[in-house]
C-alpha cells in the first residue's frame, strides 16, 4: 500500500478548515494546539487507526487517547471528517447540549478518554494496553501528549510503568510545539537544553539542542524524532513503532503550534482563543494556499541520481520529482522504474512519479511498486478507458492520482469527470523532454481558462507547475493557482539546493501574503487588512507584510 | 457485652480479591507500593498476569485502573487511605467518576484504601486521613462505604465486584472486633439496625460501630433505650433508616473517626434535616489533625477528640435531656 499522501493532506486540510469554524463559532476553544498535531492526526485517521465510524464501540478498535485534551477541536474535526458524526455537527462544538463538549468527553461516541486534566493520559493509556494483553488482543494504543503537559509529574510515573510492563502495544507521539498557556515551554519549564536570550525561534532550529528525547530514552523507551508537519516521516515512524517489540514507543514529533497559519504559527498568543468571524474567510484561503516544492533531479548529475537524492533531502523539499522520460513519448530517455525502486531507500520523502512514456496504462504498476507517492500520466497518451484504468488502480494501492497537460494540449474533456478524484494536475510550462527550457508565458492565461474549469467540475486537488519555474516567475506562477511547484535547473541546478529551496519559498510566501491582502481589502477595506496585520505578531512578519499593502495601495 | 473476635480487615479484603479473581478472570488488582501491607499481594501470587504494582505514585495508579475499566476490567485498586483520596483527587475525579461510557455512570473502578481515621496511630497525623469520606461523597457517580468489621470487607468487596460503577471503601489499620453475623445481609443505600431501640440512635460507621454499641449498653443500665445504626454506605446515605430513627427516638448522636465536617455524620444531618428534623450531636475528629499514639494509645487518641462509648452516651442522654 502506498502512502495515500495527498488523501491525507485534503483531510487534514479538511479538518482544519472544521477546526476554526467550530472555534470561530463556539467563541473559543484551542486551535493553535489542534493545527500542531493535524498532520499526527491525520496519518492516524486516514491511514494506521483501525476503527469503524459506524460502530465506534468495536472491541478490535484501535484506541486513540487525545491527553491534551484541551486540543479537542482538532480531534472532533478529524472525527467529522472519518464520519462520526456529520460535519456540520461541530458548530455545536462548546454549546449547551452538544456531545462536543470543551475537551473529549465520551458522551460523544468514539472519545476513548475525556481530557481536561492534563498529564493523565498516558496513564489511561497503559491501563488500556494493559488489558489488550491480558485479553490477547492485538489493537494498538495511541497517545498524544503535549509538551506543556509533559510539567506533570504524572506523566513520568507513567513513563516508568509503561517501560516496566513493556507496553509495546502503545505509541506515544509528544506534541512537541515549544508553546503552553503562559508563553513558550522553554520559558516556563525547559524540556530542552536551558535557552539563552529571547530568540526562542532559534531554539528549534538547532536539533543539536533537543533533549527530550534523551529524557524518554533514559526511562527505557523507543524513541523516534520526527518533523511532526511531514506525512511521510509520521508514516514512517508509526509504522517502525508498531514493529518495534518489548519496549513502548514515543515519537517526538517537533511542530508549530498554529502551524499552517502565519499570524498563528508560534505565537503563545493562539493556544486558547478563537479567530473572529470578519478573519475566517481569509484564514481560509490561507490554509487553502499551502504549497509544495518538488525538485526534479534529472537537472541535477544523471550519472549520480543517489546523490542528487540525498541533495533534495538536506534540501528539505516537499516532494522529489522523477522525470519518467522513455525516449518516445519524448524525444529524450531518462530513467524508469527500477531506478526509482532503487531510489526509494533513500528518503520517506514522496516520489512525485511524473511519466512522460507511452502507454501508461502498461507501466503504471511498475511505478506504484517501486514506491511512487503518485503517478502522473499525460492526456496526450491516454484516453478516457486507460485513463479511468489507471485512475482506479492507483486509488486501489493509495497512490496519489496525477494527470498532465503539455503547454499545447487543452484539458480534454473526456478527464472532466475524474477531476472531482484527482490529486493533482500537471500543467506543463515547457515541451517536456528536457531540462533547462524558458517558461512559456502563454500558460498563465491556460491557466486561468482551466481554473474554471476546474472549479466547474470540483478538483480538489493540486495544480503543479512544470517548466521553467524560477525565482522571478513563481510569484505569479502561485497567483495562477499552482500550488505545486516542480524546480529543475532554479533549484536542482543550483549549488545550495537547500537556499535555493528556502528562497523558492520565500517567493511563494509573499506572493500568498499578497493573496491575502486582496482578500481581506476585497471583504473588509483598510480596517480588515490593518487588522489581518495587526495579527501577524511573531518574528518580522508585521512589517514584511505592511510593506506588501503598502505596495499594493491597502495603506 | 463479651470480648469481640478481632480479625483484619486487610486479610478479608485479600481472601475476597483472590476468591473474585478465580470467580471472574476480569478482575484486575493494583497497588502502589503498600501491596504487602495491604496483603493484595497474594492476588499477585495467584493472578500474575492480572496484577500491577505501579511503584509510589498513586495518581499513576488510579488513571491506569481507569484505562484498565475502560477496556472492560474491574480494577481493584488499593493503598493507604492518606494517599488515594488524599493525594490522587484530580484523577479520581476526572479519570473514573467522570468518564461515563453510554448508560453508565463512572467507570468500573472500586478504590479500597486501607489505614484510614485516627486509629492509623503510630506513623501520625501526616498518615491519619480523616478528609476521605469528605472528599469522596462529593464526587458524582461515586459511592462510599465504610465497613465495620471483617464480615462487611469480605461482603462489600463481593458487592463492589458485582455492581457496576465507582465505589471508596476505607478499611482501618488495626484489628477490629466482629460486629455483624456471617448471615449479615449488605445493600447499597441501606444501612443496618445493629441494635434496636426507641429513646435515641447512635448512627456509628467503621470501628465505632462497636463503640456505639458499648455505649447502648451503659445508656440500657440507665433505663435507656438506645438504637444503634451501622451507616457503612455513606454515599446513597439510607434516609429512609434515618428518618425512621428521628421519628421513633427523637434524637441521633452520630460516630466516626474522621474530621465532624463533611463526614458521615454531615450526611445524616443533611439527611435528617430534609426529612425529619431533630437534634443530632456529631461525634468525630474536631477540625484538627491526628498525632501520633502507639497501639496501646490509641484510645488515648480517640479520646482526645471524643471517640468514646462513654462520650457517645454523654452526648445521647445530653440531646434526650434537651427533647424531655
Amino acid at each position: 500500500m502506498g502512502l495515500n499522501y495527498y488523501q491525507i493532506k485534503k483531510n487534514v486540510l479538511r479538518a482544519r478548515k472544521l477546526v476554526i469554524k467550530a472555534t470561530n463559532t463556539a467563541g473559543s476553544g484551542h486551535p493553535g494546539g489542534s493545527f500542531s498535531m493535524a498532520e499526527i492526526l491525520g496519518c492516524l485517521f486516514n491511514k494506521h487507526l483501525k476503527f469503524n465510524a459506524q460502530d465506534p464501540q468495536w472491541v478490535d478498535r484501535d484506541r486513540l487517547v487525545l491527553s491534551k485534551g484541551h486540543a479537542a477541536p482538532g480531534l472532533f474535526s478529524n472525527m467529522a471528517v472519518a464520519g462520526y458524526f456529520p460535519e456540520s455537527e461541530i458548530e455545536t462544538l462548546r454549546k449547551f447540549g452538544s456531545r462536543l463538549q470543551g475537551h473529549p468527553d465520551l458522551k460523544c461516541p468514539g472519545v476513548e478518554f475525556c481530557g481536561g486534566s492534563l498529564g493523565t493520559g498516558l496513564s489511561y493509556s497503559i491501563g488500556i494496553a494493559l488489558a489488550a494483553k491480558i485479553d490477547s488482543k492485538d489493537h494498538h494504543v495511541y497517545t498524544i501528549i503535549g509538551d506543556g503537559e509533559s510539567d506533570e509529574g504524572q506523566v513520568w510515573e507513567a513513563a516508568m510503568t509503561a517501560s516496566k510492563y513493556k507496553v509495546d502495544n502503545l505509541t506515544a507521539f509528544l506534541d512537541r510545539n515549544f508553546i503552553q498557556q503562559d508563553s513558550y515551554t522553554e520559558k516556563i519549564m525547559p524540556l530542552d537544553e536551558k535557552l539563552d536570550g529571547d530568540d526562542i525561534s532559534e531554539m528549534w532550529k538547532d536539533a543539536s539542542r533537543w533533549k527530550t528525547g534523551d529524557k524518554w530514552r533514559s526511562f527505557g523507551w523507543n524513541v523516534l524524532e520526527i518533523d511532526g508537519h511531514r506525512v511521510e516521516q509520521i508514516d514512517a515512524a508509526i509504522t517502525k513503532a508498531n514493529a518495534t517489540k518489548g519496549v513502548p514507543t514515543i515519537i517526538i514529533s517537533r511542530t508549530i503550534k498554529g502551524k499552517s497559519l502565519e499570524h498563528m504559527e508560534d505565537n503563545p498568543q493562539w493556544h486558547g482563543k478563537a479567530p473572529d468571524s470578519d478573519v475566517v474567510p481569509i484564514i481560509n484561503s490561507e490554509l487553502d494556499s499551502q504549497f509544495l516544492i518538488s525538485p526534479s533531479i534529472i537537472a541535477g548529475d544523471m550519472s549520480n541520481l543517489e546523490n542528487e537524492v540525498k541533495r533534495c533531502v538536506t534540501g528539505r523539499s516537499d516532494l522529489i520529482h522523477l522525470d519518467v522520460m522513455d525516449g518516445q513519448f519524448v524525444p529524450t530517455k531518462t530513467f524508469d522504474h527500477i531506478k526509482i525502486k532503487e531510489l526509494r531507500p533513500l528518503t520517506v520523502i514522496p516520489f512525485d512519479t511524473h511519466l512522460m512514456i507511452n502507454d501508461p496504462v502498461k507501466h503504471v504498476n511498475d511505478y506504484i511498486d517501486a514506491g511512487s507517492d503518485i503517478v502522473t500520466v499525460h492526456a496526450e497518451v491516454t484516453d478516457e478507458s486507460s485513463f479511468g484504468e489507471i485512475h482506479d488502480i492507483l486509488k486501489q494501492h493509495q497512490v496519489g492520482v496525477g494527470f498532465a497537460i503539455n503547454p499545447d494540449t487543452e484539458l480534454p474533456e473526456w478527464s472532466y469527470k475524474f477531476l472531482s478524484s484527482l490529486d493533482q494536475l500537471i500543467v506543463m510550462s515547457v515541451i517536456p523532454g528536457k531540462s533547462g527550457q524558458k517558461y512559456i508565458e502563454e500558460t498563465h492565461s491556460k491557466m486561468s481558462r482551466l481554473n474554471s474549469i476546474l472549479n466547474e467540475n470540483n478538483f480538489s486537488g493540486c495544480i503543479e507547475a512544470d517548466g521553467g519555474v524560477n525565482l522571478e516567475n513563481i510569484g505569479s506562477v502561485f497567483a495562477d493557482g499552482a500550488r505545486a511547484f516542480v524546480g529543475g535547473g532554479a533549484i536542482v541546478g543550483q549549488q545550495d539546493v537547500r537556499s535555493a529551496i528556502k528562497d523558492f519559498r520565500n517567493v511563494v510566501l509573499k506572493s500568498r501574503r499578497r493573496m491575502l491582502l486582496d482578500k481581506a481589502n476585497q471583504l473588509g477595506g483598510s480596517d480588515l487588512v490593518n487588522k489581518w496585520i495587526g495579527l501577524h505578531v511573531i518574528g518580522t512578519k508585521q512589517e514584511e507584510i505592511k510593506k506588501i499593502a503598502q505596495e499594493c495601495g491597502y495603506l | 457485652m463479651n470480648d469481640p473476635i478481632m480479625a483484619d480487615m486487610r486479610s478479608e479484603y485479600s481472601k475476597s480479591l483472590i476468591q473474585l479473581g478465580h470467580d471472574n478472570p476480569n478482575v484486575v488488582v493494583l497497588g502502589a507500593d503498600t501491596t504487602d501491607s495491604l496483603n493484595i499481594s497474594g492476588f499477585g501470587k495467584q493472578f500474575p498476569d492480572r496484577f500491577f504494582n505501579v511503584g509510589i505514585a498513586e495518581a499513576n495508579l488510579v488513571t491506569i485502573s481507569a484505562g484498565l475499566a475502560a477496556s472492560g476490567k474491574i480494577s481493584f485498586a488499593s493503598t493507604y487511605a492518606i494517599f488515594l483520596p488524599g493525594r490522587a483527587v484530580d484523577q479520581i475525579r476526572n479519570n473514573i467518576a467522570y468518564p461515563s461510557p453510554s448508560g453508565k455512570k463512572g467507570l468500573n473502578v472500586k478504590l479500597v484504601s486501607s489505614h484510614g481515621g485516627l486509629s492509623v496511630g503510630p506513623d501520625g497525623g501526616s498518615h491519619q486521613q480523616i478528609e476521605d469520606i469528605a472528599i469522596m461523597r462529593v464526587i458524582p457517580n461515586f459511592r462510599v462505604f465504610i465497613p465495620a468489621d471483617t464480615v462487611s470487607v469480605s461482603k462489600l468487596t463481593q458487592l463492589m465486584a458485582s455492581e457496576y460503577g465507582p465505589f471508596y471503601m476505607r478499611m482501618a489499620r488495626s484489628k477490629v472486633p466482629i460486629v455483624h453475623s456471617e448471615s449479615q445481609e449488605f445493600k447499597i443505600g441501606k444501612g443496618i439496625t445493629v441494635k434496636d431501640g426507641s429513646d435515641c440512635t447512635i448512627a456509628a460507621c467503621g470501628i465505632t460501630v462497636r463503640m456505639a454499641l458499648e455505649a447502648a449498653e451503659m445508656l440500657q443500665q440507665d433505663g435507656i433505650s438506645c438504637r444503634v445504626l451501622d451507616m457503612f454506605s455513606i454515599k446513597p446515605i439510607d434516609n429512609e433508616i434515618l428518618e425512621k430513627a428521628a421519628r421513633e427516638t427523637g434524637c441521633i448522636v452520630t460516630t466516626e473517626e474522621h474530621n465532624i465536617l463533611g463526614g458521615m455524620g454531615s450526611a445524616v444531618a443533611e439527611s435528617v434535616s430534609e426529612s425529619y428534623p431533630v437534634p443530632i450531636k456529631r461525634i468525630g475528629a474536631q477540625d484538627m489533625f491526628g498525632e501520633s499514639a502507639r497501639d496501646s494509645e490509641i484510645h488515648l487518641l480517640l479520646e482526645k477528640h471524643g471517640i468514646t462509648s462513654f462520650n457517645m452516651a454523654k452526648q445521647a442522654k445530653e440531646l434526650r435531656n434537651k427533647q424531655l
